[in-house]
């Protein structure tokens, strides 16, 4: 569905995107994690057409990106992290506006709005919607055409439980559909529970692609912490792997004096800073 | 061609919706109106006062030559309006990367729109002229207006970030077509400064009476568009 070879974009003299290389399968929800400012949202421009002057190959739907027509569309739905909406239309006016852009019929709108719960509030102007809804609102936007793509920019960014919940089973639901997803965001958990395959973005590299999961477990074992009580309480860890080596956990356990003991995996986040240096916030 | 027509209808309508844009569009009308009744009636008047022959007279050419001008920059700034407005609400960037695509969208707001005003201003000002004006001084007329009107819209969605500052760069940009008293009250070599204006050279087609002129209006605008569309494709709103 997408592939990368030796991409490079700068902004100035100093590259801004260097040497990136990955792949996206047909069917897969791919995640760039990264810190503001890492290139995230330079690189989806530059998938989506919107700045060709890069070096290299960036090849999206069989097209490559800096010589895409305006059909290139038809077939990507996006999804900005802001809303992009006529606040003085209604819902529908704006979907309805918005389908007519596309030369293939799509979903219906009636549907769509029923999917995210916004059907009583269709002819709502957009202006007088709650954050939580136009981020609902914006994510059906991107369906309207029905496109195999998708790119999805911090799609739960600044919204309640709830909502991020709600927006979570929406974007895995797309999946079911056998939609591409391309997710960008510095959401650890979203990236851990959504994507397929995630890349580390920062200062414009991948430093890391894998799933969430081997990422996590390559990186680092899952540890064990232990507290007792011999005046005052004691806290001590050791990997997982070694736990029978550790002689003050084997006599605590013989001596019955154990006051908690529980097993922690490291983070996406964890490895993300063990790999780049940096944090994802 | 769908996707540009859906998007100028959406234009249409979010102006139906804006009493100030909804407003400027009427403007050239009540403008004509004011310019057909109310200039020669002044012309009168102001001729009994001053025991004048003529007063205006002499300058109707350069009336009929603003009319022109203002007619479509009315409308090129009502989408100016349009485009800074969604530009704030960040539509413009979506829009981009729809079915209408950004060659679409600039269609939708600026060709199209330019388009509908050449037209408007050849019904308009054969309605509302003062001086005698044949076919083709009406067609160029139109024409070079229109572009004007281009230049102004331009100028602002170029200059501007947002529809404050629209409307600020709109005061500015609207003095382009002050080029056009350069004929009327320069001596000849001074006036030249003004030549990188088009409202120059149209003025000097008018008041020479040579159509000729009017080749420079339209090669003068031509750059000027081109250098604005140029400039609003590495636009860093854009990137």
């Amino acid at each position: 569905m997408i592939q990368v070879n030796d991409l490079y974009f700068s902004y100035t003299t100093k590259p801004f995107i260097e040497a990136m290389n990955f792949t996206v399968e047909k069917g897969e929800i791919f995640g760039f994690l990264g810190p503001s400012g890492a290139g995230k949202s330079t690189l989806q421009k530059i998938l989506l057409g919107m700045l060709p002057g890069y070096r290299g190959s960036a090849i999206v739907n069989g097209t490559e990106c800096r010589h895409r027509t305006n059909r290139f569309y038809e077939n990507i739905g996006v999804d900005f992290e802001f809303s992009t909406m006529y606040e003085k239309l209604s819902a529908r006016e704006n979907l309805q506006f918005f389908s007519s852009l596309y030369e293939k019929s799509g979903r219906p709108i009636e549907e769509l709005l029923e999917m995210v719960g916004l059907q009583n509030d269709a002819d709502k102007r957009v202006a007088d919607f709650s954050k939580g809804m136009k981020s609902r609102l914006n994510f059906i936007k991107a369906l309207l055409h029905d496109p195999a793509l998708l790119f999805l920019d911090e799609p739960t960014s600044g919204l309640d439980p709830a909502n991020n919940r709600m927006m979570k089973d929406l974007i895995l639901e797309e999946k079911k559909r056998e939609k591409t997803i391309l997710l960008t965001t510095h959401n650890m958990q979203d990236a851990t529970e959504l994507c397929d395959r995630v890349a580390f973005i920062a200062n414009g590299k991948i430093y890391a692609l894998d799933s969430p999961h081997n990422l996590i477990m390559s990186k680092g074992a899952t540890r064990v912490t232990y507290t007792w009580m011999d005046h005052g309480e004691h806290t001590a860890s050791c990997p997982i792997d070694r736990l029978s080596g550790d002689e003050v956990l084997q006599k605590l356990i013989a001596q019955n004096r154990l006051k908690s003991i529980h097993s922690s995996e490291p983070t996406l986040n964890d490895i993300f800073m063990e790999i780049t240096g940096r944090t994802l916030l | 061609m769908k996707a540009i027509c859906k998007s100028f209808w959406q234009m249409l309508s979010f102006v139906k919706r804006d009493m100030m844009l909804f407003a400027a569009c009427a403007a050239p009308v009540l403008a004509g109106i004011i310019i057909r009744l109310g200039v020669p009636l002044l012309e009168d008047k102001l001729a009994k006062w001053l025991e004048l022959p003529r007063i205006l007279t002499p300058f109707y050419g350069l009336f009929d030559l603003f009319y022109a001008m203002i007619a479509p920059t009315m409308f090129c700034f009502v989408t100016a309006m349009v485009m800074l407005e969604e530009h704030d609400d960040r539509i413009d960037e979506y829009l981009i990367v729809t079915g209408l695509g950004k060659s679409g969208y600039l269609a939708s707001r600026v060709f199209l729109p330019a388009a509908i005003a050449f037209v408007v201003t050849l019904v308009l000002l054969p309605l509302f002229h003062l001086t005698e004006l044949t076919v083709l001084e009406t067609l160029f007329l139109s024409l070079t207006g229109t572009l004007q009107g281009s230049i102004i819209e331009l100028l602002i969605v170029t200059l501007s970030s947002n529809k404050l500052e629209g409307m600020a760069i709109t005061k500015m940009a609207t003095m382009m077509i002050l080029g056009a008293f350069l004929p009327y009250f320069m001596s000849h070599p001074i006036q030249y400064v003004a030549s990188i204006l088009p409202s120059f050279w149209a003025a000097k087609a008018i008041y020479e009476q040579n159509v000729l002129f009017m080749l420079p209006a339209v090669g003068t605008a031509g750059v000027w568009i081109g250098c604005l569309l140029m400039i609003h494709a590495t636009h860093p709103h854009q990137k």
